[in-house]
């Protein structure tokens, strides 16, 4: 499934270091598509992705694709930012659990109000000037149900 | 040939503002104030320069100038070790790590007594600042600190959720840094003393959500020393000393989150961590008089205290709230004041854990004093308690 990208005129504030096993992550992301990878032989999930299965040790890992969809566990808005991030606003980040069973640990999209907790999310690519990050936001059969309106859509 | 270890003499300065300025005429200097808690220890333990031959440093700041610290203070104390003369480093558990090195030098035979010391001196950087390193050690450097996540961002997101699945609303967390100031109110080693309302903290600026600056740690400069000896050199000494009675570690293989979704808020790692340190010790939680909790926030304290079973689940705010965690009540929570009041000089704040724990246990703690305090727990942690580390102490009286 691929998500929304929205282009972000600036660059990030601490660009992640791409390597040649995070590589195809990074390129995924910034044409809307969530992947990671999954284990050959226990077929389960890794995130962040990796040159090895963390559960079983093996080796054989395969690229997979994922929804990008998933509940919102939890969230905080961090007020006092590290010196990079001066200048930025007020942080939005959440934990979510994707509907594959991963949690991963993200910026927020909050243009209304803080997003319930075990509430529906889907996630996006921000494209900033110099690369994408992801970023998750409610998703948006929910958000028209509630009545939300966003800047982003 | 192996010895029974015990804790037999503390030092410490009180937490504050200590480290000079780059720039400073006249400079405060770790080593110098390190030195002079050693000699004072060791005085208090009733031993020698001589018994001593064993020294674990907690590892310093950055901004310490000085490096290979240990070895320094070798010479700076002229103090030939046959034991051990090393740093270790484990985030918020240094100090802790540092203490137990020393009791396995004890217990192994190798020393006849062994000093956990460490100085922590960081606040002539300021926090943004620091937290451009802080924050590369409490996440993934390129899957979560480019959100900006800090620290205490994840402490914030563990309260999020505990306020969530409990139905507790944040008055009820922010009672536990009133009553935190009030301990600290009576410890001459705290850095914040003045007593403080529910109102003067609800009413502080946010900064994690929903916490705000009074429910977080305050960043200051300590140092502080541990003598550990052998209970046949405490013996000799006749001065009162704390039995280790029980101990736990458990790191749950995780770094801030885990990517299997988990019970993020039971502190899986504490709950093992205690759970071996109750059975080592031969005690139920029930039987403690007090616990000196690391947490680093008030949220931490309430889900510390459930995961060593001292408060029912879901019940640790409401239980703070009630009184049952302050001094006179069920169970004493963090005596010292915590790290919220008595201060958090990180790398060696386990060892201000023990040094309040040995306080109460040889019943010198003053007007803080648990009546007939004689079974104590101390706790420390790194991350998001993905590790902990247990002691469980006892008076020898």
């Amino acid at each position: 499934m691929s998500m929304d990208i929205i282009p972000v005129g600036r660059r990030r504030a601490w660009p992640p270091r791409v390597t040649e096993a995070t590589r195809p992550f990074w390129g995924a992301l910034a044409l809307g598509r969530m992947t990671t990878t999954r284990c050959d032989n226990c077929a389960r999930y890794t995130f962040p992705p990796k040159p090895i299965c963390p559960h079983c040790w093996s080796s054989k890992l395969a690229w997979t694709d994922l929804g990008g969809r998933g509940m919102l566990y939890s969230r905080t808005v961090i007020h006092a930012p590290p010196k990079v991030f001066e200048g930025v606003g007020p942080l939005h980040v959440g934990i979510v659990d994707l509907d594959e069973g991963v949690r991963i640990c993200c910026g927020l999209l909050e243009d209304d109000a803080p997003i319930p907790l075990d509430s529906r999310v889907e996630l996006v690519t921000l494209l900033y000037a110099d690369g994408p990050l992801f970023s998750a936001r409610r998703q948006v059969s929910a958000r028209e149900a509630s009545g939300a309106h966003t800047q982003t859509r | 040939m192996g010895s029974v270890p015990v804790l037999l003499g503390v030092s410490a300065i009180p937490v504050g503002r200590h480290q000079s300025r780059a720039d400073a005429e006249q400079h405060v200097l770790e080593h110098e104030v390190l030195a002079r808690l050693v000699v004072q220890a060791v005085e208090q333990a009733g031993i020698t320069k001589h018994d001593v031959h064993s020294l674990v440093l907690a590892q310093c700041r950055p901004y310490t100038m000085q490096k290979y610290f240990c070895t320094f203070m070798a010479h700076y104390l002229r103090l030939p070790s046959s034991a051990t003369v090393m740093e270790v480093l484990g985030n918020g558990c240094t100090g802790g790590l540092a203490l137990e090195h020393a009791i396995r030098d004890v217990e192994s035979g190798r020393a006849r007594a062994a000093l956990a010391l460490g100085v922590n001196f960081e606040t002539a950087t300021a926090s943004a600042e620091h937290m451009n390193s802080s924050m590369r050690a409490t996440g993934d450097v390129d899957f979560h600190v480019p959100f900006g996540l800090t620290p205490i961002s994840w402490y914030a997101m563990d309260a999020t959720r505990y306020m969530h699945e409990f139905g507790v609303t944040r008055d009820m967390l922010a009672s536990v840094a009133v009553k935190n100031r009030s301990h600290a109110s009576l410890n001459p080693l705290a850095q914040y003393r003045q007593p403080i309302t529910l109102h003067d903290v609800l009413a502080q600026r946010p900064i994690v959500e929903p916490l705000g600056l009074y429910e977080v740690s305050p960043r200051g400069d300590g140092a502080a020393c541990v003598v550990v000896a052998s209970e046949d050199v405490a013996k000799a000494t006749g001065q009162p000393y704390v039995r280790i009675r029980g101990r736990g570690f458990h790191h749950e293989g995780a770094h801030q989150i885990s990517e299997t979704p988990n019970d993020m808020i039971a502190l899986g790692a504490l709950q093992a961590a205690s759970r071996t340190a109750y059975e080592t010790a031969g005690i139920r939680p029930g039987d403690l008089d007090f616990a000196e909790i690391y947490a680093p926030c008030t949220i931490v304290e309430v889900l510390a205290g459930e995961a060593m079973g001292l408060t029912p689940r879901g019940q640790g705010a409401r239980q703070a709230v009630e009184g049952q965690t302050t001094l006179g009540g069920r169970i004493p929570i963090s005596t010292s004041g915590s790290l919220l009041s008595r201060g958090h000089p990180a790398y060696v704040t386990p060892l201000y854990n023990v040094i309040e724990a040995f306080e109460q246990l040889v019943g010198r703690a003053g007007a803080r004093q648990v009546g007939s305090a004689r079974l104590g727990a101390s706790s420390c942690e790194l991350g998001n308690y993905n590790a902990a580390l247990v002691h469980i102490l006892e008076a020898a009286r």
